[in-house]
């Protein structure tokens, strides 16, 4: 295998790895809080991903543009979805064992709504578009200016995320919430203005995944559940509740799904990427980076 | 006394109404009632395990899957309900050997596990028919009439109400609602709560190979994508959830209730079915969390105690 090759896996296990990233950042940022698991998260890459290719394909609206728009609404989602579904749960949940599984049901109930209405009303078709194709070569490897792109935004959204959450008064509340609801509140911490928040950006950044996603992969109603499955794979991997382990994660399980794929078939990527989950969860279910912040 | 007898006078009405209406019904009405047994006998396994611990799995689909396939294979080699009944053992024996690792994890991770495994599964055999076959999907020639088919559905559905019925009402089932109250305190009362788990699991994964295993005959094709869709999990969960899910007859209710939906809606209208579905689930947790049954036999359970006062 000579060095172009190498370096084409590389680049494209860490293209492949920001977006997972980026996901699962946001699924992990709603676990962490509230401890809901969010089964709907990959719906929003998918709203994200046809409200990108309608906008582009009906307005000639650029992606690049597209992109804030998208983070805007999937924001207001997160809030409406919180607002009137979450914070009720939660306050007449008894149990946290009963809010679990209160809050996997509605999020089932809310992912099979988000599907269907898109079925409903854009076809099951497979859509598509072409955005930022051109080709550049680094250090020899041929790459897309699109997918150079989804690397660097999820990336800095990434970064920023884990900066805003280390070095920000907010970010500080939100990791005391992370560590202990219960102390946290006591200190003053308004729990239900974080929930509030952390829906707000998780839904923000999987509808910007989606945006991303739209400009190189195919867009269906149904593209949704394997993403929710593979930010499930990287938050345990990361280790739950733990936001920068989910990035590293991101990028751990793209590397090794690229580089699997490599040396045997693609058909065999899933396949990798659950005998990782399987094994993780059986072996170190605090994940590899788990400091245990539970 | 009586009311136990006029019980048992129902069940027998029931299964006397329900053995004899092949005979009587078209076959669109046989197989709309199979299809509704076979939802029950997937929702009462489901509980058993899942109702009663509180341990959510996604995993009947994986199940559901092994069956279809075991049933795939053997067909025209072995005997029909031989296959059925392998299918089965099948399925437990997959389950316990999956068990002590899978249930030690709790809660979210619980519930990802088992999608993942149905996942896992699912690629499995796509991958393995690929490089076996060429081709994904397998068509059954000489499939048994739905006659045939109706009545091992029936036996399979009453066979698995029975367990959940007996199983609730067991020394072993008092364990594992203790287990969903609090597993810690219950380990630590003496009851061997990994066992009993590990049992449940097997129990419960049973009857998804068995009713996996006929419904491929019943359709005659099947492939991995269909066998091993996680809306089987779904739909089994939603089922559940609206009947209550620690009630033998909320399984029957929520599956009744689905079911007449679906037939309603599923042909023509698939995705709006789905969307009421997604609808019904917010809905039954936002205003009635316990289920429907649960409620009512409360009511009533208060109005017998109101009377011996």
């Amino acid at each position: 295998m000579d060095l172009t090759r190498v370096l084409q896996i590389i680049f494209t296990g860490l293209i492949i790895g920001g977006i997972y990233a980026l996901i699962a950042v946001g699924l992990n940022l709603i676990y962490g809080t509230m401890r809901l698991l969010n089964i709907a998260h990959g719906e929003l890459i998918m709203v994200g991903a046809y409200v990108t290719y309608w906008l582009y394909m009906l307005y000639g609206v650029s992606p690049l543009l597209s992109m804030v728009l998208v983070v805007g609404l999937s924001a207001i989602i997160g809030l409406l979805v919180c607002f009137f579904i979450f914070l009720p749960i939660i306050r007449s949940s008894k149990s946290i064992t009963v809010l679990e599984s209160n809050s996997l049901l509605v999020f089932f109930g809310l992912s099979f709504i988000f599907t269907n209405v898109a079925s409903l009303l854009w076809t099951a078709d497979i859509r598509g578009y072409s955005y930022m194709t051109r080709v550049i070569h680094i250090a020899g490897v041929p790459l897309m200016y699109n997918r150079l792109l989804a690397l660097g935004v999820a990336l800095f959204v990434c970064l920023a995320c884990y900066f805003l959450l280390q070095k920000t008064m907010l970010g500080k509340a939100i990791r005391a919430l992370i560590q202990d609801r219960e102390a946290s509140q006591l200190v003053g911490i308004n729990a239900n203005f974080i929930y509030l928040i952390s829906f707000c950006a998780a839904f923000g950044m999987a509808g910007l995944a989606g945006c991303l996603l739209s400009m190189f992969y195919e867009i269906t109603p149904f593209m949704g559940l394997p993403y929710t499955i593979i930010a499930f794979i990287v938050i345990v991997l990361g280790g739950l509740g733990n936001i920068l382990g989910s990035l590293l994660g991101g990028f751990l399980l793209g590397l090794l799904e690229t580089i699997g794929v490599s040396v045997t078939s693609p058909g065999l990527r899933p396949i990798l990427s659950y005998s990782v989950f399987i094994l993780i969860i059986l072996i170190r279910p605090k994940g590899i980076f788990g400091r245990g912040v539970y | 006394m009586g009311k136990e007898r006029r019980l048992i006078g129902a069940i027998g009405l029931i299964l006397l109404f329900l053995c004899l209406l092949p005979l009587m019904a078209s076959d669109y009405h046989v197989s709309v009632f199979l299809d509704l047994m076979m939802w029950i006998a997937l929702t009462e396994s489901w509980i058993i395990l899942s109702g009663y611990t509180g341990y959510i799995s996604l995993g009947h689909s994986a199940f559901f899957g092994l069956g279809a396939y075991l049933m795939a294979i053997t067909w025209t080699h072995i005997p029909y309900g031989l296959g059925v009944i392998l299918a089965g053992l099948l399925s437990t024996a997959f389950a316990f050997a999956i068990g002590f690792p899978f249930l030690r994890v709790r809660g979210p991770y619980f519930v990802i596990l088992t999608l993942g495994l149905t996942e896992f599964t699912k690629f499995l055999f796509i991958n393995l028919e690929i490089k076996l076959g060429g081709t994904v999907g397998r068509i059954l020639m000489m499939t048994p009439g739905l006659h045939t088919l109706y009545y091992s559905i029936l036996v399979v559905t009453a066979i698995a109400t029975i367990t959940a019925y007996f199983v609730k009402n067991s020394r072993f089932g008092t364990g594992l609602f203790s287990i969903k109250e609090d597993e810690d305190a219950a380990n630590a009362m003496g009851i061997n709560t990994s066992l009993y788990k590990w049992l449940a699991f097997g129990i419960s994964a049973s009857f998804p190979g068995m009713v996996g295993a006929i419904l491929a005959l019943r359709r005659s094709y099947i492939d991995p994508y269909t066998v091993f869709s996680p809306i089987v999990s779904f739909q089994v969960i939603v089922m559940a959830f609206v009947g209550g899910l620690e009630d033998v007859e909320g399984a029957v209710v929520g599956a009744v209730i689905l079911t007449l939906i679906s037939e309603a809606l599923w042909a023509r209208y698939p995705y709006t079915y789905m969307i009421i579905l997604g609808i019904v689930m917010i809905f039954i947790v936002k205003f009635m969390p316990l289920g429907l049954v649960f409620p009512i036999k409360r009511r009533i359970l208060m109005r017998r105690k109101g009377k011996d006062r």
